[in-house]
């Protein structure tokens, strides 16, 4: 009884110091990143402009979560790829094709491909939600940017981790956790691409970046914007739902 | 002539000990023979290389949009966005005397999959009659046969086909990236197997007709990669440079974007591979003469050493020192001159003997790579003419340089006391 007292008690003292959030170790703000559109699972509806060089293409694609290990997306416009669907479980990663009615894995050769013609890679849906086993996070910066207060955390690969990035640096906003850019190095410490959040709203109460937009730097003028329209957290979906059956079957 | 007598004596001096001449003779005449042969034979290891690099698929010359490589963009093509029309171009490429053909091609780059497999893949897309003339690699097929066109047929290598478990007639998924943006995909069905030796070839290559490529990635009908040429059997692939330049300046009138290159910047590790061991023969020919040096050296010291008082009595009777010396040299230059005929004779025949008829050494050695060019294990010679009028040349000094110092020797004896006994 006294314990749980004690423990109220500390609880509140936390909540009312300065911040809302208990940890601020590096790796749990980092963690809070990756977590942050997912929730325990999610469902949304997301459009995704990719503009190159030579082209120009606006999806829109419904996506559901389940933890880190499990995610589905399935296309549902432009018409020419409607169906298309991508399922992630762990690091698998399949691909239906409507056109063929054909389900393909991805193999690991690939994993630095780009997905859907877009800036992101399949490597991005695989790995990004392992970003706390495989780096070690440091902060490299810890103060105002412009007028706003940040961290700036510096993602290093352990030895032996499968990861593809020399390094990751990533700036989050001090007042609310909110990630502000992902900026990814290669070995010669020069920055391949940027990762920009933005349009910060709440989505089924949850503060999250409503925007997020990867420009590869040496194709200027190149990007990939994806946009949330609609996201809802812990719903009810387990891991059997992320099945190869359901990635050929239109769900709903 | 006040020289022909001193040649005699040199001649008639060879012949006082036959035996020890003649081994002498043969042991340059070895050497000869070893150089000659090293030599050919690198150079038919180096002949091997370049025809199977070039011949298999790239061709001796390859045209590509300027833009091209390294990073071979689907975008970069020939024809389509500067309206240059294809089959024109490869109508004057071919017009050259030393091109004997010119394939297009188109390439593209995804995945092929069966059931739980799926290999990354380079799309190649060819048409069949004008690629037969540039390149083998659709030339006896492993099983199978040719795709025709628009029928979603396609070839894959053995490597591939071994990976997605499937052999031919099996139908596959073939995914790849298009100009548009987006995923090109489609059921073919594979309908041969090639086999070229090369891992990368046999394990990551599809080759399909040129249109059924254009279409899976939705390029349009006269948008190509790249043109492959084969130059004319007697030509020399040290001369693809040559004639890459000529080709490039007959189509400056047309103002293309477009670069002409040959195989040496296709290759360049191979070419200067190629240049390395042209290097390497001459400090064969070195090793090989240097060791000769002291052994024709040794065998004129004592030769001189035993006719001392031969010479002795010359100097006595108002020879000049000068023509003792040269008396020597000429014997050694005569002995040099015989020893290349002996050469010369156990050597060319062999040569193009084994020219002709390649030793096959495929029961002692597998088939190997070099430079990303399969190499069959025959002992392959190619007769390098300059490389035997240089050793003949350099058998001669090496005679010469060995005699020098006996000759000198021979010289300055001293009459008086050599005569007196000494």
């Amino acid at each position: 009884m006294m314990s749980r007292i004690v423990r109220v008690v500390v609880v509140v003292g936390l909540l009312g110091s300065h911040s809302v959030f208990a940890e601020d170790t590096p790796s749990d703000i980092i963690d809070r990143v990756d977590r942050i559109l997912r929730g325990q699972s999610s469902h949304g509806v997301v459009s995704m402009e990719v503009v190159t060089e030579h082209w120009e293409r606006n999806f829109v694609m419904e996506l559901w979560s389940l933890g880190t290990e499990y995610s589905l997306v399935r296309i549902t416009a432009p018409a020419k790829e409607v169906g298309t669907s991508t399922l992630k479980v762990e690091d698998n990663i399949w691909n239906y094709l409507p056109k063929v009615d054909r389900t393909i894995k991805i193999p690991a050769s690939m994993m630095m491909g780009s997905w859907m013609g877009s800036h992101f890679t399949n490597d991005d849906l695989v790995k990004e939600s392992r970003l706390i086993e495989n780096y070690e996070i440091e902060i490299s910066f810890d103060g105002v940017r412009d007028g706003t207060e940040v961290w700036e955390l510096r993602l290093t690969p352990k030895p032996e981790a499968p990861v593809v990035w020399a390094s990751i640096e990533f700036q989050v906003r001090k007042s609310d956790r909110m990630p502000q850019w992902g900026r990814y190095y290669d070995e010669n410490d020069a920055i391949v691409r940027v990762l920009t959040y933005s349009e910060f709203r709440s989505f089924d109460g949850r503060l999250v970046p409503t925007v997020m937009d990867m420009s590869p730097r040496n194709k200027p003028g190149e990007r990939t914007t994806i946009r949330y329209q609609e996201l809802e957290f812990d719903i009810d979906v387990n891991e059997a739902f992320f099945s190869l059956q359901r990635l050929k079957r239109a769900v709903r | 002539m006040s020289f022909s007598p001193w040649r005699r004596i040199g001649w008639r001096n060879l012949w006082r000990n036959p035996s020890r001449t003649l081994i002498t003779a043969l042991g340059l005449a070895v050497g000869y023979f070893a150089v000659v042969v090293i030599v050919s034979w690198t150079d038919g290891l180096t002949a091997e290389m370049i025809e199977n690099s070039t011949g298999l698929l790239m061709g001796q010359i390859q045209v590509h949009s300027r833009e091209y490589r390294p990073d071979r963009s689907i975008y970069d093509t020939i024809g389509g966005r500067d309206g240059t029309n294809v089959e024109q171009l490869v109508g004057k490429l071919v017009n050259d005397p030393d091109i004997k053909a010119g394939a297009a091609r188109v390439y593209a780059s995804g995945l092929v999959s069966s059931g739980e497999s799926t290999v990354a893949a380079t799309f190649m897309g060819v048409d069949h009659a004008a690629e037969s003339a540039v390149s083998r690699i659709l030339n006896g097929l492993e099983d199978g046969v040719l795709p025709t066109v628009n029928a979603n047929e396609l070839l894959v290598g053995t490597g591939m086909m071994k990976k997605l478990g499937i052999t031919v007639g099996d139908e596959v998924v073939v995914v790849a990236s298009a100009a548009d943006g987006s995923l090109g995909n489609d059921l073919f069905h594979v309908v041969g197997v090639y086999r070229t030796g090369l891992t990368d070839l046999d394990g990551s290559y599809a080759i399909l007709p040129l249109e059924s490529l254009q279409t899976l990635v939705a390029l349009e009908s006269g948008r190509i990669h790249e043109i492959g040429l084969a130059a004319t059997m007697t030509t020399d692939p040290w001369l693809a440079p040559e004639v890459a330049a000529r080709l490039a300046e007959t189509l400056r009138p047309f103002g293309l974007n477009i670069v002409v290159e040959p195989w040496t910047l296709l290759q360049p590790q191979m070419a200067s591979y190629v240049q390395l061991v042209e290097s390497w023969h001459f400090i064969i020919i070195g090793v090989v003469f240097t060791v000769a040096i002291f052994g024709v050296a040794n065998t004129m010291l004592i030769a001189t050493f035993e006719r001392r008082r031969e010479f002795a009595v010359m100097l006595a009777l108002g020879t000049v020192p000068s023509r003792v010396l040269f008396a020597v040299l000429w014997e050694a230059l005569i002995l040099g001159v015989f020893s290349l005929l002996v050469g010369l004779v156990i050597t060319l025949p062999l040569i193009f003997w084994f020219q002709s008829n390649p030793l096959d050494l495929s029961l002692f050695f597998d088939d190997f790579t070099m430079f990303g060019a399969l190499m069959r294990p025959t002992f392959r010679i190619q007769f390098n003419g300059t490389i035997a009028v240089w050793a003949g040349l350099a058998l001669l000094l090496t005679v010469l340089v060995a005699a020098i110092y006996p000759a000198g020797r021979a010289s300055r004896i001293p009459p008086a006391d050599t005569l007196s006994g000494l």
